[in-house]
């Protein structure tokens, strides 16, 4: 898959978590960044994109993951 | 008190220490968010606490390397989680324990939370990153009134300060209705610097109260 795809169907679910329809989706977002980023949307968010993707993170995945580059990097993974 | 062995946590602790986390996380109520948040019943939720500490995912709530533990007897008999925030480029706790949670509960779990989360989330507090986190302390009650609580706190900041000696406070999260921690952390030079309250009535049904007070202690 390629990393365009994946920012196009990251875009409105991070839109929707985080009730924010100009959020931008760029390699270097994190939770700083988004102010209602915190421990309770966070997991809404990875619910949200294993069901996008169909996937399931593996745990240390999920704590790889500094930041949207990251995450867009392991979705590729588990296509590949 | 010669007769307490204060040590770090070890694997075979961690069915003692899912007791410890259920017992503070309850805070003198019945709510135990794990349960009410995320639909699962307790004697479920103990095991996936379990199973989150085996993960050893260091620099949370969640994690074995955070907790000391008293022996008596041979027996564990309190266990005290504390661990500095962000420490050696770590992410912040508040996404590791909901990393540790997606990954454990499941989504149906996170399903149901995602109906809840409106209700709590007025009483969810930032954690100020190079700060000692004090989270979960329990002493079996049979041991309380010992001394024990001073004994815990000082090795505690001892602990901290030798992983980080320009550490410059602890901090702790506690419902406003855990009035004798409160007490305790307050004879230990604690004060209260934030109040967080929702005033959604439905949060008594899934949490141990409305108010969320952030005390703090600078060294």
């Amino acid at each position: 898959m390629q990393k365009e795809e994946i920012v196009n169907r990251l875009t409105p679910v991070f839109r929707k978590v985080f009730s924010d329809n100009s959020l931008v989706v760029t390699d270097e977002l994190s939770a700083l960044d988004v102010e209602n980023w915190d421990s309770l949307s966070h997991m809404l968010l990875i619910s949200e994109v294993e069901t996008e993707f169909a996937i399931k993170f593996k745990l240390k995945d999920l704590n790889k993951m500094a930041n949207v580059g990251d995450m867009i990097e392991i979705i590729r993974s588990k296509f590949q | 008190m010669s007769e307490y062995l204060i040590r770090k946590a070890k694997p075979s602790d961690i069915p003692f220490l899912a007791d410890v986390v259920i017992a503070s996380e309850k805070a003198m109520s019945d709510r135990l968010s794990f349960t009410t948040l995320f639909n699962k019943p307790e004697e479920e939720v103990k095991q996936l606490i379990i199973q989150m500490f085996e993960e050893e995912v260091d620099g949370c709530e969640l994690s074995l390397s955070s907790f000391i533990v008293t022996e008596f007897e041979g027996q564990p008999i309190s266990g005290s989680g504390a661990w500095i925030e962000g420490f050696n480029g770590n992410m912040p706790s508040g996404i590791l324990k909901s990393n540790l949670i997606s990954y454990t509960f499941g989504k149906e779990s996170i399903e149901y939370l995602k109906t809840k989360s409106h209700i709590v989330k007025d009483v969810m507090i930032d954690r100020e990153p190079m700060t000692l986190q004090l989270e979960y302390f329990h002493i079996k009650n049979e041991h309380l009134g010992k001394g024990l609580d001073d004994l815990l706190m000082k090795r505690i900041e001892e602990n901290a300060l030798a992983e980080y000696p320009e550490l410059k406070k602890v901090q702790c999260q506690i419902f406003k209705n855990s009035v004798f921690s409160i007490k305790i952390l307050l004879r230990h030079g604690f004060r209260i610097v934030g109040s967080y309250k929702s005033d959604n009535d439905d949060i008594f049904d899934y949490l141990p109260f409305n108010v969320k007070l952030l005390m703090e202690k600078e060294f």
